[in-house]
């Protein structure tokens, strides 16, 4: 099998360039991040890559193979063209090889306040949520923070560092959107930006390239929804 | 202290967008049943009567309103340093509302 792959080493004065590897894998049911790993055992040590859970829970193995970002561990080499060109997340800063900076994308998810606020006394066991209430959150609590979304979304390349990206923005609707939450207002409050929220165009690439099959696109809408409402 | 909220903007002019685009959609298919006749005659009847002329100047207007705010979304995406983009949307809107004028001047020039 052929493979290019970005490779950027930061100690070195050299440029970013593209290497060419070949290597004898049989691709039968086997996915990229097992390629990746067949090259640095076999091939090539010096590359660099992030890794863990290697079945598509963890998201720190978002890479941009053959033009689309994609998790390695959950993409089948069956099928992908050759050489199979594997590039880090658009974007964001290269550290090393295809291991990029996410400092930026966790400022935007923390900026959401990703979590439940609730200034009641806590309950003795659980705040509940009716079977409906709980189902507003479908689609939304299964982001794995990969980051495939927001650094293919046109807008967050224009714009990095003032719109959320639409990993954050769907975060930021999964809070919106649940019952136990008391701070909806603040959220939206925040979000009323022409750079944090309304910098979407719906281009949905976010859509297309989510591992998880989610929808940020449609939590953008419902965001937007909920903004009009309250205005009206 | 910092503020920490957005700039409460953004939302009314996305939502005029919006609005603008719906009236277009509304109108054009209204427009085109009402056309009685390709020939001046037929053109000319058409807007003679105030009700057509003011919906067809509502028409322009909203176009010109739904072009510059796409506009200003293309500026703020790509156009970086204020000092660029705050012309290019003043000469925008200036050269829109110039439309607008004389869109309304021609339909009101049909006696």
């Amino acid at each position: 099998m052929r493979f290019r792959i970005y490779r950027y080493d930061p100690e070195s004065i050299g440029k970013p360039r593209m290497q060419d590897y070949e290597i004898e894998f049989d691709p039968q049911g086997k996915k990229v991040l097992d390629a990746l790993i067949a090259l640095k055992d076999g091939l090539d040590e010096s590359l660099t890559f992030r890794r863990s859970c290697r079945e598509g829970v963890c998201g720190s193995d978002g890479v941009n193979v053959n033009g689309r970002n994609v998790l390695a561990c959950v993409t089948p080499l069956e099928g992908l063209k050759q050489p199979i060109e594997i590039r880090p997340l658009p974007r964001l800063p290269v550290i090393r090889d295809l291991i990029v900076d996410m400092a930026q994308f966790y400022q935007h998810y923390r900026a959401v306040k990703p979590y439940l606020i609730n200034l009641e006394p806590e309950p003795e066991s659980e705040r509940l949520q009716s079977p409906e209430e709980r189902a507003e959150l479908d689609g939304l609590w299964e982001c794995i923070l990969c980051g495939c979304c927001t650094t293919s979304c046109p807008s967050f390349w224009w714009n990095p560092e003032r719109f959320l990206g639409p990993a954050a923005l769907l975060q930021g609707y999964r809070f919106i959107a649940d019952s136990r939450d008391q701070a909806s207002g603040e959220r939206l409050d925040f979000l009323e930006d022409p750079y944090r929220l309304f910098r979407c165009h719906g281009i949905m690439n976010c859509v297309e390239v989510c591992p998880k099959g989610l929808n940020p696109t449609q939590a953008i809408g419902k965001i937007k929804t909920l903004l009009v409402k309250r205005a009206l | 202290m910092r503020q920490v909220g957005g700039a409460h903007r953004g939302l009314d002019l996305w939502l005029v967008q919006r609005v603008s685009a719906v009236y277009m959609a509304l109108f054009l298919p209204v427009f085109w049943f009402c056309r009685a006749g390709t020939g001046y005659t037929g053109w000319h009847a058409l807007f003679l009567g105030l009700p057509m002329k003011a919906a067809a100047a509502l028409f322009v207007a909203a176009l010109l309103l739904h072009a510059w705010i796409g506009l200003r979304e293309i500026l703020i995406d790509y156009v970086h340093p204020l000092a660029w983009r705050l012309p290019l949307y003043f000469l925008f809107a200036l050269a829109y509302a110039g439309c607008l004028v004389w869109a309304v001047d021609i339909l009101w020039k049909v006696q």
